[in-house]
């Protein structure tokens, strides 16, 4: 049985697009078959992040509109074999496919595939409309700021109103220097908020913004976001992991600095 | 000279401006003619009829509508009393119903409102679940929220400066009570301060308007005892 799960946010640029890949890399990593689609029609950017921007050939609106076979639009990982890309069309905007032509997609792909993982674009219109009107499942992405919080709080009552049931968060970008200095919402403080279920906490990580560049997904390696995306792996498949320790190795300083706050 | 008959549709049917010092028998005679020039536009219609400026018996009605159907094709079905005093009284009376029913009864909500979801209510409601920014309440009575109210709420929304907001974390973003709106304190810079933050101590509260200003008080029993 498969299962179809939409990375949203409202807002743009909390992570969406990286969370979608590292998610399914990871999620390829476990021995599932993944199938990625970029839905962001317009302004397509999972291909770069994924490293396959090069090898599209047909995508997403050629295969609504019946241009080309669903298995030429394909673009399959070329580190794992069970991993594929649905790339969107830069040419044209989220007008070109309806919500309906992405239902009857979707259950096309979902007898080849365990997982199928929809990029959704930024906002709440068509392109949103479009990207959750075949999930079963959503991760809502937001960063720490009261902006993202607020949209994000917005799309998790839109998808209430979709009857997408499944909604978990994933708080990205956390700094935890911050956090501890009081200048940043902690984890506890964003949960209170959106009231639903916390799937994963990634940290602000400088390799993220190296491997995006690179093309080439972090999950999986030893620094902190990449074992909290693996993380994030696991507990979509329903296994417990417990939450990472994302504190700060404190250096002398920090420890003696400490020790003065509490007196 | 004004005419002794004057025809004047409205949303139930016709209105029928009457002159008032003719004689009954000659005034039946005008309304016939009028009538049957009219014929041609009303045709089959059905229709309510009702009189205007001149005191009629109920016998003296009857005879106008017998005219009325006997001579022409149009249907009355019944007489309608036209008496904007009546009206204004009953309208009253319906509006201070609602008003005392609005806060007497109430309604539950479970679940968290979230920014963009309005709730509306004809009767007061009581809400299981956060009010998050960007959300909205409205209710005719009165508004308490069983978790923290951070958007905005609008307790009698017509017009009911009595009604109250009540929250157990009240921080809205606004609070509108009858016609008196308030809203949020600006947020003061908080000065820096190294460390933790200071645990902000949280009780139930709630909004009341005295003297034109919306008021937010904890909820104490005397406090209770003057809603």
């Amino acid at each position: 049985m498969s299962e179809v799960i939409v990375i949203t946010s409202g807002k743009g640029g909390v992570g969406k697009t990286t969370t979608t890949a590292n998610v399914g890399t990871g999620l390829a990593q476990l021995d599932k078959k993944v199938v990625l689609i970029d839905t962001d029609i317009g302004l397509r950017n999972l291909d770069v992040v994924m490293g396959l921007e090069n090898r599209i050939v047909y995508n997403l609106v050629d295969v609504v509109e019946g241009n080309c076979r669903m298995k030429q639009a394909l673009i399959k990982d070329k580190r794992y074999p069970n991993l594929s890309l649905l790339p969107s069309a830069q040419t044209r905007d989220k007008t070109a496919v309806s919500p309906e032509q992405m239902v009857k997609l979707i259950d096309e792909l979902r007898e080849d595939f365990d997982y199928i993982l929809l990029d959704c674009p930024a906002g709440i219109e068509q392109g949103f409309k479009n990207a959750i009107a075949g999930a079963d499942r959503a991760l809502v992405v937001t960063t720490p700021e009261v902006s993202a919080i607020r949209d994000a709080d917005r799309i998790i009552g839109l998808l209430g109103a979709n009857d997408v049931k499944n909604v978990e968060l994933i708080v990205n970008r956390l700094r935890m220097d911050m956090v501890k200095r009081g200048d940043m919402m902690n984890i506890n403080d964003v949960t209170d908020i959106l009231a639903i279920e916390l799937i994963g906490a990634v940290p602000d990580d400088e390799q993220i913004v190296i491997s995006t560049n690179q093309g080439e997904p972090l999950v999986g390696s030893d620094c902190l976001a990449g074992q909290a995306y693996a993380n994030i792996c696991h507990r979509l498949l329903g296994e417990q992991v417990p939450f990472l320790d994302l504190e700060v190795k404190s250096s002398v300083w920090n420890k003696l600095r400490d020790i003065f706050k509490k007196n | 000279m004004p005419k002794p008959v004057v025809l004047k549709s409205n949303k139930y049917g016709i209105n029928l401006i009457l002159d008032n010092r003719m004689d009954f028998e000659e005034l039946l005679k005008c309304i016939m003619e009028r009538f049957k020039e009219a014929e041609g536009f009303f045709k089959n219609a059905k229709m309510a009829i009702s009189f205007e400026g001149r005191d009629l018996t109920q016998e003296e009605e009857f005879r106008i509508v017998e005219t009325i159907t006997d001579n022409t094709n149009v249907n009355i079905i019944c007489i309608l009393d036209n008496d904007a005093l009546k009206e204004e009284l009953i309208k009253q009376k319906i509006e201070h119903f609602e008003e005392e029913q609005a806060g007497k009864t109430g309604e539950f909500y479970k679940g968290t409102l979230r920014s963009g979801q309005i709730l509306d209510c004809e009767s007061s409601i009581i809400i299981l679940g956060d009010i998050n920014p960007g959300a909205k309440v409205i209710s005719k009575g009165n508004i308490v929220v069983l978790g923290a109210l951070k958007g905005n709420a609008y307790a009698g929304a017509n017009g009911n400066e009595q009604a109250f907001v009540a929250a157990l974390e009240m921080d809205p973003i606004q609070v509108k009570i009858g016609d008196v709106i308030g809203r949020s304190a600006d947020k003061v810079k908080s000065t820096k301060k190294r460390g933790r933050k200071q645990p902000v101590l949280i009780e139930p509260q709630v909004a009341i308007v005295k003297d034109g200003n919306i008021y937010i008080e904890p909820i104490t029993k005397g406090l209770l005892n003057n809603i």
